[in-house]
């Protein structure tokens, strides 16, 4: 008797449309949990005006996808403020990899995100949320404001259609796995 | 508060308005640091008959696999103690544990496992 549990994070900056995203792959509506942070795990200028303050609140979304019998693969959408990167090492932890949801709109939103799994190691693909209308920038001009290296993949997606949540997944795991096949 | 870990036989009429720090003993970490938010499990077939009733909760939660994120969002514990609150479970016998999402399992097997599941969606 055993169950594995797979962790993809799905990551991006405020109103990415990331818990969007793992609300069409799930099979569940999308869950929240909440964790209690402490003053000393949140940055130093992040309590500033709130003095006296000494506990915040911070809410995960999620999902899940039963693989077979025996996996799981749950995705979580990392909390809304960028600021709360401890919550970030937690879910990265173990994670099969990221999705960098990117709104073309704000490209630099997305930026920490990308800059975030890059400096781990951590796989991740980015997909660009066509949710918003149509995308005035070239795949090459969103690579070089994102500063992609050109082995991250980049899709174009649509947060709200299960198709496209399921590419983003699928090219997510084909990509950690050549990464693996490089190591090994 | 005592440092002693909890072991069960604390029999005393406690209120039902427990404090939750007071719950898992002023314990902040889970013991075994493998588990993690989405690491799933499920109740042993075991008499829970000593339970206080919110780890009774828990282990009615767990007739299936459920992992310790979801344990958090149905029962509205804080992640930090429903892991603790598990972690306990686990300790005393009353959950079993399945295969942590940590870096050693991701291996190509699991991840063959994972596309081929996704392409059936």
């Amino acid at each position: 008797m055993d169950r594995t549990s797979v962790k993809v994070v799905v990551a991006g900056g405020f109103g990415t449309g990331k818990t969007t995203l793992v609300a069409s792959v799930s099979e569940i509506p999308p869950l929240t949990t909440e964790e209690i942070l402490t003053e000393a795990s949140l940055g130093v200028d992040d309590t500033t005006g709130v003095e006296g303050k000494t506990t915040t609140t911070v809410a995960l979304d999620f999902g899940r996808i039963t693989i077979s019998p025996d996996v799981v693969l749950y995705l979580f959408g990392t909390p809304g403020q960028d600021r709360f990167w401890f919550m970030w090492d937690e879910l990265a932890q173990g994670a099969v990899g990221a999705i960098v949801l990117v709104d073309t709109r704000r490209l630099d939103s997305s930026f920490p995100a990308v800059d975030y799994f890059e400096r781990r190691g951590i796989p991740f693909v980015t997909a660009v949320n066509r949710f918003f209308g149509e995308c005035a920038y070239t795949e090459d001009e969103i690579r070089g404001a994102l500063e992609l290296d050109e082995r991250v993949p980049l899709v174009w997606c649509d947060a709200r259609d299960r198709e496209s949540g399921k590419l983003a997944l699928i090219t997510l795991v084909r990509h950690a796995m050549a990464r693996l096949k490089v190591r090994a | 508060m005592s440092s002693e870990t909890w072991d069960g036989d604390d029999e005393s009429a406690a209120g039902r308005f427990v404090p939750l720090y007071v719950l898992v003993n002023g314990r902040t970490a889970p013991r075994d640091s493998t588990l993690d938010l989405a690491t799933q499990v499920v109740a042993l077939p075991v008499d829970t008959r000593r339970l206080e009733p919110e780890y009774l909760e828990i282990v009615r939660r767990c007739s299936g696999w459920i992992s310790v994120a979801e344990i958090g969002a149905y029962l509205r514990l804080p992640l930090a103690i429903a892991k603790v609150m598990v972690d306990v479970l686990v300790e005393q016998g009353y959950l079993a544990v399945g295969t942590p999402a940590q870096q050693k399992i991701i291996d190509k097997h699991l991840l063959d496992q994972v596309i081929a599941g996704l392409e059936r969606l």
